[in-house]
């Protein structure tokens, strides 16, 4: 990886950590996973896919490390919807609604999973009060989000010439 | 590096990620959050601390902003209700305070002098939450401020929270009781019982295995001197519904008075005051002395349903 997008992509996934964790982590009204978002996001960079896909994981890790649930349960939920969306980045890549409802699918099924995966795994910290709206905020929080911020995060990570097809 | 051409490894490295991920998830069951992962936790979290805490300082106000203008609806109802309390608190002071006096009175009378037990307490601010799904949180103070995995946490009014479960130096995570895995050894009048939480909801459930009486709804549920893991006395919650004895069992549903998710400032207790126990967090019986107290615990509910796990 060049020292470019290396270095625009380690910030990124720290601001999605410290932004998730501080300011979401207050806010109860939204509540999108910003670290899930953007391992979706980087599919639609320039990016190797398996470098996508070790992003994700590295991604999913650090946020296990600092939470409370099982180290390498966001490694393999991130993981797995990061693959989902290297298989099916040329279907979004046509404008941003279409960018954020395919974030949004993915992120529900990120969401799903954590919780599927979570509790074979015994995770009871994973199925507190209100974890049944998180389910629906999540995707939703991240829909909106991916339409306002994709093209300029992949701008960001590509540089001068965004891989996004309607850009 | 930045072209979409190329040969397909994805496959390849997806199951790789798959298997590398289910390998620590089993390494991390196995060792139950000590040992190699216990040091990444607590490594990771160093290195993240300081950026979360200035990022805390700078968000704080967004969120209160953002979270004042989503609650504002609710918040003349909210006051209304709270004059109501205010006014039910100041009434039960009184009667507290009539009965301070009565005890001074008695206190002397038979020369009784009653050492108080000293409990360090270490306030800390709540910086952060890992995600909307894991109901643990981040509090800014760490194993530098006397911060170590095990040790219970209480609001500032002196409620129940959770327990301390990993700590760096200058942060750690904390899991509230009503999605801890551990149950709570709990009082309910007389009536010792256990606490455990449920899924999808707050509220905990709470079983008596020899109930001589019923409990009412209203009643406060407290820590008992039975539970090696909180200072006995500490208030949790109250029984939403009366309960009667069915067969020489009760149970019950209690409302915890705290919400893990509106709280901004907590206090970690060092309990047990030896830190040895608290590192070792022994499920079984347990023997700790405070200066001027002394508890002798079966372990917590917990013990009896399989494991300390939080």
């Amino acid at each position: 990886m060049r020292l470019r997008p290396l270095i625009s992509v380690g910030f990124l996934i720290l601001f999605a950590v410290v932004i998730q964790t501080t300011l979401f982590g207050r806010i109860e009204a939204i509540t999108p996973d910003l670290v899930m978002l953007s391992s979706i996001l980087f599919a639609l960079t320039r990016i190797r896919p398996e470098a996508v896909l070790g992003l994700a994981f590295v991604s999913g890790l650090i946020i296990d490390l600092i939470g409370t649930s099982l180290l390498g349960l966001r490694g393999i939920v991130f993981t797995i919807v990061a693959y989902i969306a290297v298989r099916t980045r040329d279907r979004a890549d046509i404008g941003r609604v279409v960018i954020g409802l395919w974030a949004g699918l993915l992120s529900l099924v990120g969401v799903l999973a954590i919780l599927f995966i979570g509790t074979l795994f015994g995770q009871s910290t994973l199925l507190g009060s209100g974890t049944q709206w998180e389910v629906l905020l999540v995707p939703l929080s991240n829909t909106v989000i991916a339409m306002l911020v994709a093209p300029l995060f992949v701008r960001l990570v590509d540089g001068q010439r965004p891989s996004l097809g309607f850009v | 590096m930045l072209s979409r051409d190329r040969r397909d490894r994805a496959l390849p490295t997806f199951v790789t990620l798959l298997v590398i991920g289910l390998l620590l998830m089993t390494f991390d069951v196995r060792l139950e959050g000590g040992g190699v992962v216990g040091s990444l936790r607590s490594g990771t979290q160093t290195l993240l601390a300081p950026v979360q805490k200035a990022a805390a300082t700078v968000v704080n106000p967004v969120g209160d902003l953002i979270d004042s203008l989503s609650n504002v609806a609710s918040l003349r109802e909210e006051n209304q209700i709270l004059e109501a309390e205010l006014a039910a608190a100041i009434a039960a002071l009184v009667a507290v305070q009539d009965d301070l006096a009565r005890l001074d009175v008695l206190e002397q009378l038979y020369s009784l002098d009653i050492g108080e037990a000293s409990i360090g307490r270490t306030e800390a601010n709540v910086i952060g939450r890992p995600d909307a799904f894991d109901q643990g949180f981040i509090i800014d103070k760490g194993t530098r401020d006397g911060v170590l995995p095990g040790q219970p946490v209480i609001d500032v009014n002196g409620y129940v929270v959770g327990r301390v479960k990993d700590a760096s130096p200058a942060t750690a995570t904390v899991v509230p009781i009503n999605v801890s895995r551990a149950g709570i050894a709990v009082l309910v009048g007389a009536q010792i019982g256990s606490l455990t939480p449920q899924p999808l909801t707050s509220d905990m459930r709470l079983d008596i295995r020899e109930a001589r009486e019923p409990i009412l709804g209203g009643d406060r549920v407290v820590t008992s001197s039975a539970s090696a893991a909180y200072p006995a006395g500490l208030a949790i919650g109250e029984v939403i519904e009366d309960a009667a004895p069915q067969n020489g069992s009760l149970t019950a549903e209690v409302r915890p008075f705290v919400e893990p998710g509106a709280l901004r400032v907590v206090v970690v207790l060092a309990w047990p005051p030896d830190p040895i126990a608290t590192v070792t967090d022994e499920p079984e019986v347990s023997t700790s002395t405070a200066p001027g107290s002394s508890t002798t615990g079966a372990g917590d509910a917990s013990s009896t349903t399989g494991g300390e796990g939080q």
